[in-house]
């Protein structure tokens, strides 16, 4: 019983606690036409006063939003992601990319043309990922060994500015 | 053992005359015809600009030999004669008859596959079912 009355009385000092911090707000706006009024020598009070009073609230709640945001840097932008997401169904309409190699049924990808080949190398002649290209994992494979062999017999550059 | 085909591309230097590199090449095909392979086609791609730079040359002469043979070794000889030779800059030998028999299998597979299903072979599969199936109904219609 003893235990439950303490944390009654916890409770009830958590909740003046909590209350505390509401009753002042109230009386800010309130105070605030005084200061107004007499500005001169209580003037470092009022806007002290507010801070101190609304500090528990508002480190409280800065540093819970703080808190989410810094932690979850990590999480943020996947949960956005995940806001993107939903939106994306509705607003942005990501097109499907299709392998061009499957499209044009192509069996054989040939080191020798290189023209067909630059379409799939960067500025610098990395070869772009096929999350990018949205080449087929077969084709992929196909077109890394081309570029590769074109690239030996200098058909490709192997990267680097000229 | 299967017959194997080989792309040999080599590369000259661009100074080096037309007759040179005739004569380079029919050296070769006697080379290759001494080991019991046959070249089968030779392309002159004429002088191009290489990606990077060879041997301090920005062009070079490309040569490619497609090579039908048995046997690894006419590969060998025909490397060791390029590596002599003072006017390749570089050579590369590409063994071609796996990826040709893989494109081979593959098309069967889809002539099959077409043969067994030729409203799905030629309909794209990513098309929207509804689509497909509002396209093949006037055709069969039309029939």
């Amino acid at each position: 019983m003893a235990d439950d009355t303490q944390k009654d009385t916890q409770s009830q000092a958590h909740k003046a606690n909590d209350a505390r911090p509401a009753e002042p707000a109230p009386a800010a706006p309130a105070a605030a036409p005084p200061p107004s009024d007499a500005p001169r020598a209580p003037e470092g009070r009022p806007p002290e006063g507010r801070p101190r009073d609304d500090r528990p609230h508002g480190p409280r709640g800065e540093g819970g939003r703080g808190g989410e945001g810094r932690g979850g840097e990590g999480r943020g932008p996947r949960e956005g992601g995940r806001e993107g997401g939903k939106r994306g169904r509705r607003g942005f309409y990501r097109k499907k990319k299709v392998c061009r190699f499957c499209v044009d049924r192509v069996d054989f990808i040939d080191y020798k043309k290189p023209e067909q080949l630059t379409q799939f190398i960067q500025e610098r002649g990395k070869i772009v990922p096929r999350r990018i290209t949205g080449t087929c994992s077969r084709h992929q494979r196909w077109l890394a060994e081309a570029i590769k062999r074109a690239r030996n017999i200098a058909l490709l550059p192997f990267g680097g500015a000229r | 053992m299967d017959e194997r085909l080989y792309d040999l591309i080599f590369i000259c230097r661009p100074a080096t005359p037309e007759e040179e590199v005739d004569k380079l090449v029919s050296t070769l095909e006697h080379a290759a015809a001494e080991r019991s392979a046959k070249v089968e086609k030779v392309e002159k791609w004429g002088a191009r600009k290489m990606a990077y730079r060879v041997h301090r040359h920005r062009e070079g002469y490309y040569v490619l030999l497609v090579l039908r043979g048995s046997h690894g070794d006419v590969i060998h000889e025909l490397e060791r004669r390029l590596k002599v030779n003072d006017a390749v800059i570089k050579y590369m030998t590409v063994r071609l008859d796996e990826d040709l028999k893989r494109q081979k299998h593959l098309a069967q597979r889809r002539e099959r596959k077409a043969a067994r299903r030729p409203r799905g072979g030629r309909s794209h599969g990513h098309a929207p079912a509804p689509g497909g199936g509002g396209e093949q109904q006037p055709a069969a219609a039309q029939q």
